[in-house]
């Protein structure tokens, strides 16, 4: 019964997927045959389906063409995946003790508070133009821990605060010093809110690495490729590294969901 | 050892006077049940014997030592269990011994000990998620045990239960405490469970919470629930509380009128 | 959580972190070309963020002056004489605008006079020099007269659009694969002369040297015109069009200039795209590779969007790769960043074709 429901799902999924592809298609098609176009777009400038695949496969692998040498699409991908890696490690060796302190000490909570109020309303992408001038490297990285940064802080504050008061408690009265109380309650109560705080993180860091490498230039980097393929007019291109940002920011959602359920086997 | 004794203990929140000069005392290896109508203050009793509150005024010690911070030596069950979510059962038991640094190879044989005494072989590296109310409840009775607590202090532990579990756990309780002798603290709301489980029922008096009588239960156990003198004790409970409820219920109508 | 887990997240982390570090390792050693605007190519030389960059001039000059770099190449010595920027005009304004061929006269015949000014007024001993410098710094943002100086030295002012070295670019731009081969085809040309032809025409400068020795009000437009000028942002090599602007040749000849929405644009891509292409540009100023590269690949070719054609050269040469002071070849490049205005820019090229006669690989 519930494989049944689950495998009419799946086929939904996979027909709604064809159906866009489809509808993207005829819409470009009517569009260049001047048939019919959204207004206020260019849906003549869009590369079909067809040319954006064409174009993904094309550009899947290193490229030399003369003294040229560009990178394939694994490589952009590479490059954006390590740099989000390396500001969320950043951002979570951070980002967890610090929300720890302010889940559990009135006093820090009353001394971050008013700073992690206000910067974290700034969104990383306000923190690129400081990035490029304050820092001589890691610009992209630095973006990246800004955005992931901030939620996982949250989650943090809030996985520690809504650790039910009774267990602490029963923490106490079976012997636990404060200290215990925070390495043995606190911090596995609260890991499956630092878990989402992570996933949440990853995914505004993941919309914030593509955005850096736009302005934070480097020779590699899927934000790089896209803006590079769009000032050569290669919107096939364009588009299918497009494409590969959405895909690798899900690929990277499940795994951290999955990762989740192999860690935190107590949640129903 | 365990001998609880509360001198003129009194509880005041925000002014609101929640226990008014209580007098009792646990004797050692005594089962005392606390009854009364919501709102009696018997969970804030409790709590003040753990350490985890403190009275306004009064005094409460545990062997003649004052209780003040939280109490280590006691053990304490709640009512909706207040297992480690994180921790498999064995984890929950072991989490006193490994608080005070008891090593590995001590903890595993102490976790098997109070395993097998609550019956709980087989569910050792069950987490709570996967463990039903009346297993919880095991647990978090091993638990408090295997902190080698003087005093158990139990608030409403069978309160979440379904009749029929509740009967089979409180036999069990008697089980288990008539092997590992401690002295017992036990909120109830129940006239019947208080019977069944107590050397002595304290029955308190509502708003502010106060001792208004103190019954000795002179059956021999193994009871029998529906036997002569426990209906007839009951009765006679139920009398002291039924006017001490009716009180609580006035008291509430004329909040809302 | 158990030992095993807390093993895995090592592991995890570890493995991650061993990634980054072979990240740094990359084949061949190319020389890395970055992206960045000219005053970040500037200011990152001067902190050593880069090893280099190439521009165009007034940035080298500013960055010389400054004492941030030195010139390793001039462009002159990877291409004698190569076309540089060029007047471009848009088609889509070209068909809907009745006396086209009038204006676009007048605008080469300004370009002309333009030219032969500043040719003039270059040599020190110019009365008119002072005002070009003057001229120079206010378009190219330059606060020192010596870096202004030292910008228009190596740039060739002409008004002659450049046909064999656009044909040599073209060539260039098919075997670097910049082009998008399925627009190639759609663009019809059969090979990079045809290109070149269909791309630009002399007659506009053939008119406006017929026409030198005229009084500008004597030949004006009848009707004065508004045409929306694009220009690159601080580019010494549109300094022609800038002295035209602010002699008030333009208004003389009947043209009344406004900028273009966008204008001044960060580089010759932008503008094919988002001036030429969505027909905000009417006229404008741009380097010839990107009006070469966007023709075939932006266009939408059932409405030849981005489809320009060139009237008159702007510059020949003028941009310099300037490179830091421990840099003593473009091979001391290797593994190093370069920045440079962006792909498909003449010095995009101009630096392939560099690091081609060198045996040198680049990465963009």
């Amino acid at each position: 019964m519930k494989n049944n429901t689950e495998r009419k799902g799946l086929v939904i999924n996979i027909l709604s997927l064809i159906s866009f592809v489809i509808l993207w298609h005829i819409l470009v098609l009517l569009a260049r045959e001047q048939i019919f176009n959204i207004p206020f777009m260019k849906m003549k400038d869009l590369p079909t389906p067809l040319e954006t695949w064409y174009a993904l496969v094309g550009s899947m692998f290193t490229h030399t063409y003369g003294p040229g040498f560009t990178y394939g699409i694994f490589d952009h991908i590479k490059a954006s995946l390590v740099r989000v890696v390396q500001g969320g490690v950043l951002a979570f060796i951070i980002g967890v003790p610090v929300g720890i302190g302010i889940g559990y000490s009135r006093l820090i909570h009353n001394i971050l508070n008013p700073i992690i109020e206000i910067v974290r309303n700034m969104p990383p992408m306000a923190w690129i133009p400081l990035a490029i001038f304050i820092l001589v490297t890691g610009g992209s990285i630095f973006i990246v821990f800004i955005g992931v940064v901030f939620p996982i802080i949250l989650n943090t504050i809030y996985g520690v605060r809504s650790t039910d008061a009774r267990i602490i408690d029963a923490a106490r009265t079976l012997g636990a010093s404060e200290a215990q109380i925070v390495a043995k309650v606190l911090i596995p109560s609260a890991f499956p809110s630092i878990i989402a705080g992570l996933r949440i993180g990853f995914g505004v860091g993941w919309m914030a690495i593509v955005a850096a490498e736009m302005v934070i230039q480097s020779p590699v980097g899927l934000g790089y490729f896209i803006w590079n393929m769009g000032d050569l007019g290669r919107y096939a291109e364009m588009v299918a590294g497009m494409i590969v940002i959405g895909v690798v920011g899900y690929i990277m959602n499940i795994s951290i969901l999955l990762v989740q359920k192999r860690f935190v086997k107590w949640v129903d | 050892m365990g001998r609880l004794v509360l001198k003129g203990v009194s509880r005041k929140f925000n002014g609101y006077l929640a226990v008014s000069d209580v007098n009792l005392e646990v004797a050692d290896g005594e089962f005392v049940c606390l009854l009364g109508p919501s709102g009696c203050g018997k969970t804030t009793l409790l709590r003040m014997a753990a350490g985890l509150d403190a009275p306004t005024e009064g005094e409460l010690f545990l062997d003649d030592k004052k209780i003040e911070g939280v109490n280590k030596e006691v053990g304490f069950v709640f009512q909706e269990y207040v297992l480690f979510p994180w921790r498999t059962a064995k984890g929950n038991i072991e989490f006193g011994p490994e608080m005070k640094g008891v090593q590995k190879d001590e903890r595993e044989r102490i976790s098997q000990h109070y395993i097998d005494l609550v019956g709980l072989k087989g569910f050792e590296n069950h987490y709570p998620h996967e463990l039903s109310g009346g297993m919880k409840q095991r647990v978090g009775i091993a638990r408090a045990y295997a902190n080698t607590p003087k005093l158990l202090l139990m608030d409403e532990p069978f309160g979440a239960l379904d009749a029929q579990t509740r009967n089979l756990m409180q036999g069990e309780l008697l089980r288990i405490w008539e092997k590992e002798h401690i002295s017992a603290l036990f909120v109830t709301h129940s006239v019947d469970e208080a019977v069944y489980l107590a050397d002595r029922v304290v029955v308190l008096s509502a708003g502010p919470g106060a001792v208004k009588e103190i019954f000795d239960v002179n059956i021999p156990r193994p009871r029998v629930r529906t036997s002569p003198e426990a209906n007839a004790l009951r009765n006679e409970i139920l009398k002291c509380l039924g006017a001490e409820i009716q009180r609580a219920a006035g008291s509430e109508r004329e909040i809302h009128r | 959580m158990n030992n095993i887990s807390k093993t895995l997240i090592v592991v995890i982390v570890t493995a991650l972190f061993a990634g980054c570090i072979e990240q740094q390792k990359t084949p061949d050693q190319p020389i890395n070309l970055v992206k960045m605007s000219g005053q970040d190519m500037i200011q990152r030389l001067g902190t050593g963020e880069i090893a280099g960059f190439i521009g165009w001039e007034p940035y080298p000059a500013i960055a010389i002056t400054k004492g941030y770099g030195k010139p390793l190449f001039y462009s002159a010595d990877i291409w004698k004489g190569h076309p540089c920027c060029v007047v471009a005009y848009d088609y889509h304004w070209y068909n809907n605008t009745r006396n086209a061929d009038d204006i676009l006269n007048r605008m080469a015949l300004v370009q002309l006079k333009s030219v032969e000014y500043i040719n003039n007024a270059k040599e020190s001993g110019s009365p008119d020099h002072a005002d070009l410098i003057n001229y120079s710094m206010a378009f190219g943002g330059m606060t020192n007269s010596s870096a202004a100086e030292l910008s228009l030295k190596d740039v060739q002012f002409v008004y002659s659009p450049n046909i064999p070295g656009t044909e040599t670019f073209i060539s260039k731009i098919m075997d670097f694969k910049i082009f998008d081969s399925n627009k190639w085809n759609q663009s019809g040309y059969k090979n990079a002369s045809d290109y070149a032809n269909h791309l630009i025409t002399n007659r506009y400068v053939d008119w406006a040297v017929k026409n030198r020795e005229n009084n500008l009000s004597s030949i004006a437009l009848k009707e004065t015109v508004t045409i929306r000028y694009g220009y690159l942002l601080n580019d010494i090599h549109e300094l022609p069009f800038y002295v035209g602007w602010q002699k008030g040749w333009f208004r003389a000849v009947g043209i009344n200039i406004t900028m273009a929405p966008g204008t001044p644009f960060e580089n010759g891509a932008f503008e094919m795209q988002k001036g030429f292409k969505t027909n905000s540009v009417d006229i404008g100023s741009l380097g010839i590779p990107p009006v070469i590269i966007h023709r075939i690949n932006s266009n939408d070719f059932s409405v030849d969007d981005a489809r320009v054609g060139v009237i008159s050269g702007m510059n020949n040469e003028g941009s310099i790769i300037v490179v830091a002071g421990n840099i003593t070849s473009l091979a001391d490049l290797k593994g190093k960043t370069v920045g440079y205005p962006g792909p498909g820019t003449i010095q995009h090229v101009l630096f392939l074709m560099a690091a081609d006669n060198a045996g040198l690989k680049v990465s963009y």
